[in-house]
């Protein structure tokens, strides 16, 4: 019977974000947290083995205050039981400072015999930190896994690779990333909502997990964040007889030697 | 050992890594090592402007695995350059992370200012850029296909032998390549990418019909493989799958989000077909039509044919 932990990300909504013309700057005042696409395919497979297996699930996100408007969302997908730890420097963290403090975490709640991240981060993309979280707890990886399974202390993943698909075994404590495709995410109940509201959650601080402002300082510091803008053309042919576009398109394909 | 190492398994990716590689070099001067995995891999890029070739990987089963002898063989490294492959991200990672050194995942672009290594990078899935600022050593995977092999040979740099072993507490049961159907969508000049637009399957004959006439392979957005499974993976385009620069991208039936346009974003000409006129799409397109692709596909197929 597993004792699973999942880590997640409260990210803001990409497509609430809006660039502002004038600097290219983001606006992200009208954005709204998630947690981070991927990490709901980690959570809903640690929810799904503990269905079939027993055991039990928790989750742990480390984010800044906002974390905490996670805590009924993530509840009400499975985990019996959420860690939080809410500190400023996760505005900027990057991958060494967010598996810093998940491995400090991990260490005073844990030990877990399977610890499930998502593929990447949906806002940074990172795809680092379930190997660096793994290589700090000096366990085994199993990354970009589309199929699991768990018998005994033996897990057992199928990995999509970019041109090749890998069957591999390991023995737990095991740190594994999930791809999107390993399932289908539920949609929390009326009643798993309601019930996620009593269930226990506890906050770590950054000083009971004994991280130095150092620890917290991020390596790769993000500058001049710009909003991508393509310039294009933009000449949209809208006329109700489609032919007429259809010849207008085919005139700018010829005018570019592309017809 | 200062210097740059790079490493990928694979083999094209290695040699386009040494293009940045030789720019490093020349910025920090310092020397350049390639860990190659075989003495085939090794002989192949010894010419390409590297100062020593390492052979690491002999024994190694498990790339992945290999984190804990690479980090010992890079251990005073300044830069350390891997193949963003995902084999090669795992690993990479698992190396800046016993290094304690920052890592930017799929760089653009790298160049050092101020004595630190400065690397492009998207934010939000390509709805944003930014420049990464990494102190020395520092980490940095690159894609397939961002930089271009270098094409001046140099006298064969030395080739030497390391131990390396992989960790042996994950067994690989079994390695099944992916099927391809023998066509590299991202050397194509042009394609056709399909999406949700399209009803069934059967109706992706009419964009292969307008393929033939065009001379254009077919890709597609990720429903239309991940969940549709009507074309094969490798021709789906985005942050997930392939990343192409051709010269026409004619997008059908798709809504053009950012997380599709960022692999086909660099194309040289982007041209829509949509009829929801208010569909981001069009504001990524150099033409577009605003019409029901069914009935516009054929017109368009018609027309070009004559
Ligand atoms: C973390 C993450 C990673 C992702 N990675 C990728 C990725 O790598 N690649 C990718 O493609 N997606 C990716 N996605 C999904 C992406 O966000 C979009 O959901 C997806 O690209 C949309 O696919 P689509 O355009 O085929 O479908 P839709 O968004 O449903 O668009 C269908 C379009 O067809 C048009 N249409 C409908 N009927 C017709 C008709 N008869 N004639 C003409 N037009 C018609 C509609 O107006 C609409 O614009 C990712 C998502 C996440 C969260
Ligand atoms: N701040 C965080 N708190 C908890 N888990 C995280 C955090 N950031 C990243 N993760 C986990 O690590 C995975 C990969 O993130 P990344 O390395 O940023 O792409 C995510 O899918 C999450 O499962």
């Amino acid at each position: 019977m597993p004792n699973c932990l999942v880590c997640y990300k409260w990210t803001l909504d990409e497509q609430d974000i809006k660039i502002k013309s004038e600097d290219l700057s983001l606006d992200s005042s009208r954005a709204k947290g998630k947690i981070s696409d991927f990490d709901r395919n980690a959570i809903e497979e640690a929810a799904l083995l503990v269905e079939k297996l027993g055991g039990a699930v928790a989750a742990l996100s480390y984010g800044t205050a906002a974390v905490k408007q996670s805590l009924k969302d993530v509840l009400s997908r499975g985990p019996e039981k959420s860690y939080w730890v809410a500190d400023a420097s996760a505005e900027q963290a990057d991958a060494t400072v967010t598996a810093t403090v998940l491995a400090a975490a991990i260490r005073k709640i844990g030990p877990f015999d399977l610890i499930l991240l998502g593929e990447g981060s949906s806002d940074l993309f990172n795809q680092q930190t379930a190997p660096r979280l793994a290589a700090l707890l000096g366990l085994p990886c199993l990354s970009f896994v589309n199929k699991l399974e768990v018998e005994g202390d033996v897990v057992k993943a199928t990995r999509k690779l970019d041109d090749s698909v890998e069957v591999v075994t390991v023995k737990t404590p095991v740190v594994i990333s999930v791809l999107s495709e390993i399932n289908k995410p539920r949609i929390p109940s009326l009643k798993q909502v309601l019930s996620a509201a009593k269930k226990p959650n506890q906050e770590l601080t950054v000083a009971d997990l004994g991280l130095t402002p150092e620890d917290l300082a991020p390596k790769a510091v993000r500058k001049s964040v710009k909003g991508f803008v393509m310039q294009r053309k933009n000449i949209i042919f809208k006329e109700t007889a489609a032919a007429a576009n259809v010849a207008k398109l085919k005139e700018s394909l010829a005018s570019l030697g592309l017809s | 050992m200062a210097g740059i190492f790079i490493f990928s398994e694979d083999r094209a990716l290695a040699a386009q890594l040494l293009t940045p590689a030789l720019e490093l070099k020349a910025a920090l001067g310092e020397p350049l090592t390639v860990l190659a995995l075989d003495a085939a891999q090794a002989t192949e890029l010894s010419t390409l402007g590297a100062d020593k070739v390492l052979v690491v990987g002999d024994s190694a089963t498990w790339i992945e695995g290999l984190g804990e002898p690479l980090a010992a063989l890079v251990a005073h490294a300044s830069v350390v350059l891997v193949g963003g492959t995902l084999r090669g991200k795992h690993l990479a990672a698992d190396v800046a992370a016993r290094l304690k050194t920052g890592m930017t995942t799929d760089a653009k672009a790298v160049r050092i200012a101020g004595g630190k290594l400065v690397a492009t990078r998207i934010l939000y899935a390509g709805l944003a850029v930014c420049d990464e600022e990494l102190p020395l050593p520092a980490v940095v995977t690159i894609r397939a296909r961002t930089f271009l092999a270098p094409t001046t040979t140099t006298a064969a740099a030395p080739i030497e032998q390391a131990v390396a072993k992989a960790d042996a507490r994950v067994t690989v049961e079994s390695v099944t390549p992916t099927s391809t159907a023998g066509v590299d969508i991202t050397a194509a000049s042009r394609l056709i990418a399909v999406g949700r637009g399209f009803r069934a399957k059967d109706d992706l004959k009419l964009a292969e019909d307008l393929g033939k006439v065009l001379g254009a392979e077919l890709a597609c957005t990720r429903g239309i493989a991940e969940d549709e499974h009507w074309l094969p993976i490798e021709r789906y385009i985005g942050i997930s799958g392939q990343t192409v620069k051709p010269e026409l991208y004619l997008a059908v039936g798709l809504s053009g989000q950012v997380q599709h346009m960022v692999g086909c974003r660099e194309s040289k000409t982007i041209v829509a077909i949509n009829n929801d006129e208010r569909s981001p799409i069009f504001e990524a397109a150099d033409y577009g039509i605003v019409g029901d692709l069914y009935e516009v596909l054929p017109l368009l197929t018609a027309a070009l044919r004559k």
